[in-house]
């Protein structure tokens, strides 16, 4: 007899009480990690706006953020009806998300539109990998989520697209800049993911 | 607070008991036929993969079978009577197994000995804790009353800690035994539990910081509350519920502090800033 198969054999049973908990874990987890990912987004644009609002960008970063904000209120409700912990981490992601969103307006529209396809980009990654789980897990059980999180993934993708229209890869040091703002918000994910 | 604290079922019921060993048998059969279906699966998957060995490891977790889980359920209930003769201990345990007629060798199933029978106890407080809320709202909803936060928070608090009460005399042993560092982080999650339930069934509805104040503050009320409860003298526990009500109010009257305390500040700020402005007037440095 194989080996894979003894190994098959003594594996054992999960039970029922212990799937839904996989479940919920893992349901708890996305929608905490949304509402931090769109909060940060929401104060990005915020900063980016106090710093380009009179320029002629600032009425496509003001759509994009009403948007973001659109999906913020989503994750709210979300978080009160499945009744999952908010992230503790939800104040230092507000400062720094417009921090950021400032510190990259300053230099310039280009610099803005460098940080939002860096942050697109890594959040549209990031949704489809959630969807990617909750198909794996049920996909009859998630269809509401999964419908929401795709269109929200689209909708980020947009943005992604209209960052690089703007002229992002103009920006000065792009790819350094891209690269650091990658870096971050993987890591703030996977912060948000377990704080 | 962090990690798996915190988020609780859904308000929908998923059944366990009856439910569950139906379940249970149903998903019996389809494991075999998976068996056989995987097991060609898997000669293909040695022959590709490298990393199948970390697969079927991951796979291997020690989960607790249905039946196991109700056979310790069973004997811990079956102990508690005997807390009040040998404490949260082993020999409560073993005392309890035997009444039920098991081996005494049955409490190798609980390897944190003592421990386990407190958290038992907890958990099954905790659960009963949660209907009596259920059962609360639904009594008013039906009535059409709006739930008043306060007193509901103050009868919640107050049903969970009678529970407590027919073990008062074992009790501070409980305490310690859950301050131990091995089960610190099955208390908190325990206590957390309570926290977020008495919130969660108050209504409840913040999603940002706020539900970590509620939940922080509502955690030392109780505490501090059980504390007091188990040096407490007095006929039917009455100074008890004083000191529980008095801590609620420091609570509310903590927030109002907060609130005040943010105005003051806005107050101050714009009268600073006003004060620059005709400064910069007076020196004749305005851009107007």
């Amino acid at each position: 007899m194989s080996f894979p198969l003894i190994c098959q054999m003594s594996i054992r049973r999960i039970s029922q009480r212990a799937k839904d908990e996989k479940t919920r874990k893992l349901l708890s987890r996305i929608i905490r990690v949304d509402q931090a990912g769109e909060l940060g987004a929401d104060r990005i644009y915020a900063g980016q706006i106090a710093v380009l609002g009179n320029t002629p960008v600032g009425p496509i970063i003001q759509e994009m953020k009403e948007q973001e904000q659109e999906h913020l209120e989503t994750f709210n409700k979300l978080i009160v009806e499945k009744r999952v912990r908010p992230t503790a981490l939800l104040p230092l992601w507000n400062i720094a998300g417009f921090a950021l969103g400032a510190g990259t307006a300053l230099l310039g529209k280009e610099g803005a539109m460098a940080c939002t396809v860096a942050v697109e980009s890594v959040i549209g990654e990031h949704y489809n990998s959630q969807i990617r789980d909750l198909m794996e897990d049920d996909p009859e059980k998630h269809k509401e989520l999964i419908k929401k999180l795709s269109k929200f993934r689209d909708d980020e993708l947009h943005h992604h697209d209209t960052g690089l229209e703007h002229d992002a890869e103009k920006a000065p040091m792009y790819d350094a800049l891209s690269q650091v703002i990658k870096v971050g918000c993987i890591g703030a994910i996977w912060l948000s993911e377990r704080i | 607070m962090c990690t798996s604290t915190g988020d609780r079922n859904p308000p929908q019921d998923t059944s366990s008991g009856p439910g569950g060993s139906a379940s249970s048998q149903a998903s019996n059969e389809g494991y075999n036929t998976q068996r056989t279906g995987q097991g060609a699966q898997y000669t293909d998957e040695l022959n590709n993969s490298e990393d199948l060995v970390n697969e079927v490891e991951e796979e291997e977790m020690p989960e607790e079978t249905e039946e196991e889980y109700q056979t310790k359920q069973a004997v811990l209930k079956a102990s508690l009577p005997f807390v009040h003769q040998y404490g949260w201990t082993k020999k409560a345990i073993v005392a309890g197994a035997e009444s039920l007629g098991m081996p005494p060798m049955v409490h190798g199933m609980f390897p944190r000995g003592g421990a386990e029978l407190v958290f038992y106890f907890y958990e099954e407080s905790n659960k009963e804790l949660e209907s009596y809320l259920k059962q609360n709202v639904k009594e008013s909803k039906e009535k059409d009353e709006k739930i008043k936060t306060g007193p509901f928070i103050h009868d919640a608090i107050e049903t969970r800690l009678r529970m407590i009460i027919p073990y008062i005399d074992k009790w501070p042993q409980a305490m310690a035994i859950q301050t131990l560092p091995q089960n610190a982080v099955q208390s908190w999650t325990n206590l957390s539990r309570v926290v977020d339930d008495i919130w969660f069934y108050a209504g409840d509805k913040s999603n940002d910081f706020n539900w970590y104040t509620k939940r922080v503050s509502l955690a030392a009320v109780y505490k501090s509350t059980e504390i007091y409860l188990i040096q407490d003298r007095s006929e039917d526990y009455t100074d008890t519920w004083n000191f529980l009500e008095n801590r609620l109010e420091d609570v509310v009257s903590a927030g109002h502090l907060a609130r005040n305390l943010q105005e003051t500040n806005t107050v101050l700020s714009e009268g600073a800033k006003g004060f620059c402005v005709m400064t910069r007037n007076l020196l004749g440095m305005n851009n107007r």
